[in-house]
């Protein structure tokens, strides 16, 4: 790849250290069209070759473009970007990821991960500790709840990218007045008094399926109670703690005891129970901030104009949590191109690139500043509303076992759910995440 | 391969013999012409049982990189994990109630289709449709056919006073798996109907005409010529179904993705979260390899009784 072109040679002939390209992008509006348009300006003959594997995201840009703009901003480092399925199919991306980590061959050297990988690949040593490359302050930067899921043994192993969270989907046509619910007290009878007046068929809507969405609504009904699902200590289980079991009785209790949602949220992820939403049937929904443009589209919504979004609610002596997704770079800990990795993921996760994501790709900072930028406010009005609701971000249990918790996670739950005996389930599902943390 | 071999001097011309050691030595020339055989057949679905059973043996986890022989501890595991037991007592029930509704229903309609009428061509053509169509487009049809809020079935039920109130056929335990059911009876039963209308033309024609001379009416020729000289192809149909729809994978993962409260885990859907969202691969192979045994104990069940079948009716 080390092809020489007369052009191309103004990359090559900068001293090393100095990248005009980034700090051009940094200048603002102008500098940053000139960088990404720039494409294939400075590719010198003694750059460092490294590759980076990301699930496929795409918005006005590709994140194929993003790399090729890092490409032309500086003449040291050249990124080889290396495609996989979109997250949609992320049982795909992880296994793909692992396949390739397990064989320690340094490739690829940078990668993206779904922040639920984090720990797993950091347990299994693939994954490179990055605090003393990028200086103490570095977790400062990024909100706490990412820093808190990128973080394993004491060590960052990870790298913000951008981030996702749940949220409070309300219509503010049926609020009636009434202040929008900070607890889920005041969520119940706002709920309650709306579908006893018939404004709306359903008052909350959550995600019950036996799938993964089902622990991300667990984990922020139990953290807004004071809760957790496993101690930091990675090895304490308090799933069957009163917190715990307060939070899922109340889960089951908005079906059979208050009566605000329908049993069907048993069977419903993400796109069912966002319909009855968006087709303005219900008062409030829990989901992603996806949702949002959806709502705003009046060729699929009838409910335009009529949605606010908010932290969602929590328990009397808790805080709002909203369970923290997105995706998180890496560094293979077995790359033979250290510095060049570095110096590449840190041009990702800088606030220009993040802020370039958010415009460009529609993908949340995961820096509280970036949220306060003005060209944010004015391309992504809605996603800079969302600052407050990512301060609540809450990681999923940080454990390399995961991938085996959250399986267990999902049947105890779900059986708690639908049969009602929520303390044994929960320890049930004690014993058995013990014994696989344990390990 | 036919050989001609003295013995004691005495010619058996013309009697096919498959030694391999004929007069003292060995014929290189058969084994030669196997040979190509032999190793695509053992390298594609020979070694990859014999790896998996092997692979069972050890308690392989790619995340966490362990990779060690453990004997027999992943069975032990198997046999006390209440998630495999309720998997594969899901999966049998499963197997079970859609063989038997998917013959008789199969059956019923190979009798209809085997008769002349007009437009039987178009229908027995169109009746392969539901067989034909993607498993996860199904899935989704029968997903919106029994929506708990909007479906058309409870809508239809709703109006005719069957039910109250709206049934939440996927988020409740009880109903959910027969749901699931009821989608592959859709979708399965004109296959077996095909397969059994080929049988049902098999049959002589002389013998129905012979049993219409004696005097019997449709329901005896039903039973005593035409279901007994179906019996094997009958027998041979389910077993394929059975064998099939063991490894039921597609409409649970799309419907319910196993639950609620893993009511509707089956073990396909069970090895595939372990072996691929887990990584968990020496347990994985564990539960693949009972899969395997249960469907041979079905497949050797069925064999049983298709000899027995054959044999009394003489063929």
């Amino acid at each position: 790849m080390s092809k020489i072109d007369s052009s191309n040679r103004a990359g090559s002939r900068l001293p090393a250290g100095s990248c005009p390209g980034r700090r051009a992008f940094l200048g603002g509006a102008l500098g940053t069209a000139a960088a990404f348009g720039a494409t294939r300006r400075a590719r010198g003959a003694s750059r460092t070759e490294i590759t980076f594997a990301s699930a496929k995201f795409f918005g006005k840009e590709t994140v194929a473009q993003v790399v090729e703009a890092y490409n032309a901003s500086q003449g040291r480092v050249h990124v080889t970007y290396v495609e996989l399925p979109p997250p949609s199919e992320s049982t795909e991306v992880h296994q793909l990821l692992v396949q390739q980590l397990a064989r320690q061959t340094g490739s690829p050297d940078v990668f993206t991960q779904d922040v639920i990988w984090i720990a797993e690949f950091a347990g299994a040593g693939w994954a490179l500790p990055l605090d003393q490359e990028l200086g103490a302050d570095v977790r400062k930067q990024y909100f706490p709840g990412v820093v808190q899921a990128c973080t394993w043994g004491g060590k960052l192993t990870a790298l913000p990218w951008f981030i996702d969270s749940g949220m409070l989907y309300y219509r503010t046509d049926l609020l009636g007045g009434a202040a929008v619910p900070e607890t889920w007290d005041e969520l119940v009878s706002i709920a309650q008094s709306v579908e006893k007046s018939g404004r709306a068929r359903f008052g909350f809507l959550w995600q019950g399926k036996q799938a993964e969405v089902l622990v991300c609504d667990l984990v922020e009904f139990i953290a807004s109670n004071g809760g957790a699902i496993l101690a930091p200590d990675g090895k304490t289980v308090l799933i069957d703690d009163e917190k715990s079991v307060q939070a899922v009785q109340f889960m089951r209790d908005t079906i059979t005891r208050y009566k605000i949602s329908p049993q069907d949220v048993l069977s419903w992820d993400e796109e069912p129970s966002r319909r009855p939403f968006t087709g303005g049937q219900a008062a409030f929904l829990r989901n992603w901030s996806y949702v949002y443009t959806i709502a705003q589209d009046p060729k699929a919504s009838s409910v335009v104009g009529k949605v606010g979004v908010a932290p969602l609610p929590h328990f009397p002596g808790g805080r709002s949590a909203a369970c923290l997704g997105g995706y998180q770079y890496g560094v293979n800990a077995s790359t033979k191109n250290r510095d060049a990795a570095i110096d590449f993921v840190s041009w990702m996760s800088s606030p220009a690139t993040q802020l370039h994501f958010a415009t460009e790709l529609g993908l949340a900072p995961t820096r509280p500043d970036v949220f306060d930028e003005p060209r944010l406010a004015e391309s992504q009005p809605f996603m800079q509303k969302l600052k407050p609701v990512f301060l609540g971000a809450t990681p999923r249990p940080v454990t390399p076992k995961y991938a085996q918790v959250t399986l267990v996670l999902q049947s105890s739950v779900s059986r708690a759910l639908a049969d009602g005996n929520v303390k044994q389930a929960l320890a049930g599902a004690k014993d058995r995440i013990s014994a696989i943390v344990a390990t | 391969m036919s050989r001609t071999v003295a013995v004691d001097g005495v010619q058996h011309a013309a009697q096919p013999s498959f030694a391999l050691v004929g007069a003292g030595r060995i014929d290189f020339a058969p084994l030669l012409l196997l040979l190509p055989t032999a190793i695509s057949l053992g390298s594609v679905s020979l070694y990859p049982i014999l790896d998996g059973l092997w692979l069972s043996f050890h308690n392989t986890t790619l995340a966490t990189r362990e990779n060690r022989f453990v004997g027999w501890l992943n069975y032990r595991l198997l046999a006390t994990d209440p998630d495999f037991w309720s998997a594969w007592r899901h999966t049998l029930e499963f197997t079970a109630i859609s063989t038997l509704a998917e013959t008789v229903i199969g059956l019923g309609m190979a009798l209809l289709l085997v008769e002349w009428f007009a437009g039987r061509g178009f229908v027995r053509a169109a009746m392969l449709i539901p067989w034909a169509m993607p498993t996860v487009v199904t899935s989704k049809m029968f997903g919106w056919l029994f929506d708990g809020q909007n479906g058309l079935v409870n809508w239809v039920l709703r109006s005719l006073h069957l039910i109250g109130g709206n049934i939440d056929w996927y988020g409740s335990p009880n109903t959910a798996l027969g749901t699931i059911i009821v989608a592959d009876v859709w979708k399965t039963a004109p296959f077996m109907a095909l397969l059994l209308m080929a049988g049902l033309q098999t049959i002589p024609g002389s013998l129905l005409e012979a049993a219409r001379i004696d005097g019997a009416g449709a329901w005896q020729t039903f039973w005593r010529v035409r279901l007994p000289m179906l019996a094997p192809i009958l027998l041979i149909a389910a077993m394929f179904r059975a064998l099939d729809a063991f490894r039921i994978f597609d409409l649970v993962y799309v419907l319910t993705g196993g639950g609620p409260a893993d009511s509707t885990e089956v073990l396909s859907t069970l090895t595939y979260k372990t072996l691929f969202s887990a990584l968990e691969f020496g347990y994985g192979s564990a539960l693949s390899t009972a899969m395997f045994a249960t469907e041979a104990l079905i497949a050797l069940g069925f064999g049983i009784v298709i000899v027995r079948s054959m044999r009394r009716q003489g063929r």
